[in-house]
């Protein structure tokens, strides 16, 4: 496979140059395709765009072009005071609604210096989590559609409904929930609400073992993603690359962990990293595995809080924070783990106007779609198609 | 050559096992998950079987606080404008008319046993633009605007995705107005007459969208 | 069961009758297949692949147009019907519009030599099966024809596959095809059937005949996937990765021949594989002792019901395969198809004939 991507297209050739004509030997007369993939395309997980120059099946380059989905969402939250911006940090990953909110919130009450109640913790890391393995389940099932596999996909979706069920159940949505605010809540969980997550928990076991037995460890899966668009860990730091697309890579960074946020010190959990005994280090079957494993992970995470939560019904969701929030001036950076990796908000304030005067989103899908561009050179169009698929995009994030 | 072989190996058992575990799901094609909601105690009871509900015929239950199409309990509503002022998407449109003392009475109460003091001939919601956050929700102070589990409100024609609310009709608030420009007048022309200096005049009353107890 | 040629007698019979100048047998000799392939393409092919793709993953499939969404094969018909027929104004107009044609006639034209019953046979070629093999070959043509035709750099790069991958799985396909051809000493696929008759059911079947059979025939049952571009080999069509591969600009009817077309080569790899290695229309009951079930369960209706039923036993094969697998990559199937298939057909042809020589 390397050797053909290596292969640079020399079919014509300058043989000699006599006085000002350059003769040019040709052995087939090939040329390079621009081919343009998307914005309408099956497996551009939505409007990316790659120009992709191609000799024959073999990518010889591909540059990504952004900005299809671009929604002015930095510029919008210049005008729009703190709690309104967090129903639109739910349409940037809007696979991962309520881990962007935890961001946002936790970047706010950074700038606020807030004490969160240990209650509203547990169950902000719960809905995140659980949102996590949704947005792992749907990175997953399209990853399987990319290689052709349709049914994994209408697995994953079936045991994603049952999360969106029940996060619709507490906040009120099924994917743009709004529930996270700062300082707290919208609402406290329902009174079942605890049962029916360790019902899902069960559930969702033996699930996530059916879908691996279909997918993941399929031979054909695997030789497909085995080997392809390989990321060395340097390179993926110097990218700035995060979340399962970096401990793909063999690095074990997770800001879970690393940059630890509200109650994950307490809670155990590991951060899987691939071993390079199924995968090669940093492949596209690497990034696929971490996925995978973090669904176990999660909803370990998710058993831990449901026995720790305090039982605790009824709280005011804005006791803590003034009617209006208007923090003093001063600038802020707080990020989270997203399900694709860091996902941090930088706010300044001005400490006279209720909305912030800047609010920067550094977005993971951007920072990882960045390496696109080294990843496909030299790969066949088909390998392409499991990079994209790997890197897990969702273009609302990108494009914001 | 070995690898050959093994190579050849894993992929028959692999493929032998999705096959098998598309089979099984293709045997379970019998049973049907149901339309059970989250909040029934049996939801997660049925594991295998189909799970597509038919739309228009069985829809999952939204739950009873399900964050769906906007509805005004006008009769409650205060028109303090704070609704208006915290939508981030702007979908809301009120205008109020100050009630006249003598029609306090007529204007009423709310719910909660509070003095209204506005007319609200217009709250208009666009649930066209409305992007079902909440935040209406959040800051009404008297629970009067609020998200319904109805999810299921489209129109063929946008013009009927905007809601009308408001409790007067277009003569009434017309009449309103009037009189309330006329007792301003009056009040003014009283002041006037009394050698004060000059009052403040009639379209002054928007600002003073801020009745008692709705910080 | 006795030879063969008397078998024909009942057919040779209806097609000579005729009520005065008009050849009503001719017509109806005709008219049965072509109803049976209408009915199969538009109720068992699309229908079938739509419900089975649905619950095998736990969905409902189609439910609306008639019990059951029985009708809704025809509603996509009529609606492709009405749809407008678009040429694209760069496209090469004459390849593109005879592309699904040739895609449609080569699919179909095989059907003359399968034998739908110990009577009823389109042609008893005595190359039946070579016959078969080769008219699959015509496809390609059309495949290239639409792809070329269209103008369209992911129609080209999913004909320029298509051809790479059918002319490849041609080899394996036929070497396997010949073991069975060299167990039955003839290519007419009427008498290969007839060689697999017998009392005892499905014993008499080249499967079971023969140790090794079982080798050529899983040769030729994925080389017939990749032949008629059925997952995991689509990848002409690899609708992830080319849109849709040679079709992409294609709509309307023209759109439906390319899918029925598609049907059509599945049905007919399905009947082939049955009739080399499964004895075709011959009924898989055996006699046992005075309960005669081969000889109840013969005959030319019972004969057109066993290979049609061998034929959709086979496309559901097919289909819970597609729905199953991931697609193979560009090189990994030419991996497949040179160095696993090819390899193990010649090792099956060499011990068949080895067989076939000192049993």
């Amino acid at each position: 496979m390397q050797e053909l991507g290596k292969a640079e297209s020399n079919s014509t050739r300058i043989i000699r140059q006599d006085d000002k004509r350059v003769i040019i030997e040709k052995d087939l007369d090939t040329e390079y395709m621009v081919l343009s993939m998307g914005p309408q395309h099956p497996s551009t997980h939505g409007v990316l765009r790659l120009e992709c120059i191609t000799d024959g099946e073999v990518v010889v380059e591909a540059e990504p072009y952004l900005g299809y989905l671009h929604r002015c969402f930095e510029k919008y939250c210049e005008n729009v005071d703190y709690p309104g911006i967090v129903p639109y940090t739910d349409r940037m990953d809007y696979l991962a609604g309520m881990n962007s909110e935890l961001a946002y919130c936790i970047t706010v009450e950074k700038l606020l210096d807030i004490e969160i109640p240990r209650r509203v913790e547990f169950i902000r890391v719960i809905v995140s989590e659980l949102n996590r393995i949704a947005s792992h389940l749907v990175a997953i099932g399209t990853y399987g559609i990319d290689l052709g596999a349709f049914t994994p996909f209408l697995f994953c979706f079936r045991d994603r409904e049952h999360i969106m069920n029940l996060l619709e159940w507490i906040s009120g949505a099924r994917m743009l929930y709004n529930y996270i605010w700062i300082g707290g809540l919208a609402y406290d969980v329902p009174a079942d609400f605890k049962k029916r997550v360790a019902e899902f928990v069960t559930y969702f076991r033996p699930k996530a073992v059916e879908l691996c037995k279909l997918l993941t460890e399929n031979e054909i899966f695997v030789k497909r993603t085995y080997d392809i668009g390989i990321m060395p860990a340097d390179v993926a730091i110097n990218y700035g690359w995060s979340g399962p697309m970096l401990r793909g890579s063999g690095v074990k960074w997770d800001l879970r962990r690393n940059d630890p946020y509200s109650v994950y010190p307490e809670l155990d959990f590991d951060v899987p990293v691939p071993d390079g005994k199924f995968s090669v280090v940093g492949d596209c079957l690497s990034r696929h595995l971490v996925r995978a494993l973090e669904m176990e992970e999660s909803l370990k995470i998710i058993e831990q809080c449901l026995d720790k939560m305090p039982e605790v019904q009824g709280f005011d969701s804005r006791a803590l924070i003034p009617k209006k929030i208007r923090p003093k001036a001063g600038e802020v950076y707080g990020r989270a783990e997203n399900p694709r990796g860091e996902l941090g908000y930088y706010i300044v304030s001005d400490g006279k106007s209720t909305k912030p005067l800047r609010c920067k989103a550094r977005s993971s899908c951007f920072v990882n779609l960045s390496a696109m561009k080294d990843l496909s050179k030299g790969q066949l169009i088909p390998d392409l198609v499991a990079i994209i698929g790997s890197i897990d995009i969702v273009l609302g994030e990108v494009d914001r | 050559m070995s690898e050959y072989f093994s190579n050849i190996k894993t992929g028959a058992t692999t493929i032998a096992t999705g096959m098998a575990i598309t089979l099984k799901h293709f045997f379970n094609a019998v049973k049907r998950k149901g339309d059970a909601g989250i909040d029934d105690a049996d939801y997660f009871r049925q594991v295998d079987g189909l799970c597509t509900l038919q739309y228009p015929k069985e829809v999952i239950p939204t739950p009873p606080h399900g964050r769906y199409r906007l509805y005004v309990n006008i009769d409650d509503c205060i028109g303090c404008r704070q609704c208006e002022r915290a939508c981030p998407v702007e979908c809301i449109a009120i205008e109020t008319i100050k009630t006249t003392n003598d029609d306090l009475a007529v204007c009423g109460k709310t719910s909660g046993g509070q003095q209204k003091r506005m007319w609200v001939p217009l709250f208009d919601i666009d649930t066209a633009k409305c992007m079902t956050c909440g935040i209406c929700q959040s800051v009404c102070p008297t629970d009067c605007l609020y998200h319904t589990a109805v999810a299921d409100f489209s129109e063929f024609d946008v013009r009927n995705m905007m809601y009308h609310f408001g409790n007067l009709s277009k003569i009434e608030a017309e009449a309103k107005r009037k009189k309330l420009a006329e007792q301003q007048a009056q009040a003014a022309k009283e002041k006037a007459a009394t050698g004060a200096p000059a009052a403040k005049p009639a379209p002054k009353a928007a600002p003073q969208q801020k009745p008692g107890g709705a910080e | 069961m006795s030879s063969s040629p008397s078998l024909n007698t009942w057919s040779d019979a209806l097609s000579g009758f005729s009520i005065g100048w008009f050849p009503l047998g001719l017509v109806i000799v005709a008219v049965i297949p072509l109803v049976f392939i209408a009915l199969y393409a538009l109720t068992y092919g699309v229908y079938g692949e739509r419900k089975i793709s649905a619950f095998m993953q736990d969905r409902l499939g189609p439910m609306e147009v008639g019990f059951w969404g029985i009708l809704q094969t025809l509603a996509d018909i009529l609606k492709l019907l009405q749809k407008e027929d678009i040429v694209p104004t760069a496209a090469d107009k004459f390849l593109f519009v005879i592309g699904p044609g040739i895609l449609f006639v080569g699919s179909f034209l095989a059907f003359a030599v399968l034998p739908f019953g110990p009577a009823f046979i389109g042609a008893d070629l005595n190359v039946g099966l070579f016959y078969a093999v080769g008219i699959v070959a015509i496809e390609v043509v059309g495949i290239l024809a639409a792809g070329w035709g269209s103008n369209n750099k992911w129609a080209l790069y999913g004909a320029v596959r298509s051809v790479a991958q059918i002319v490849s799985y041609e080899i394996p396909a036929s070497i396997a095809l010949l073991c069975a051809a060299m167990m039955a000493g003839t290519l007419s696929m009427q008498q290969i059937t007839v060689m697999q008759a017998g009392p005892n059911g499905f014993m008499h079947w080249f499967l079971f005949n023969n140790p090794i059979a079982w080798l050529p025939f899983l040769i030729y049952f994925i080389s017939s996937l990749a032949e008629t571009n059925r997952a995991p080999f689509d990848i002409p069509e690899a609708e992830s990765e080319l849109v849709a591969g040679y079709f992409t600009e294609y709509s309307g009817m023209k759109f439906a021949v390319i899918f029925l077309a598609e049907y059509g080569s599945m049905f007919m790899v399905s009947a082939i594989i049955s009739i080399a290695f499964l004895g075709g229309w011959t009924s898989p009951l055996p006699n046992i002792g005075g309960l005669e079930l081969n000889t109840m369960t013969s005959g030319p209706a019972w004969g057109a019901f066993w290979i049609i039923m061998k034929g959709f036993f086979f496309i559901f094969v097919q289909m819970w395969l597609r729905w199953t697998l991931p697609r193979l990559r560009v090189d990994q199937l030419m991996y497949l198809c040179w160095k696993v298939l090819t390899p193990f057909a010649l090792i099956s042809f060499v011990l068949t004939a080895v067989w076939e020589i000192y049993r």
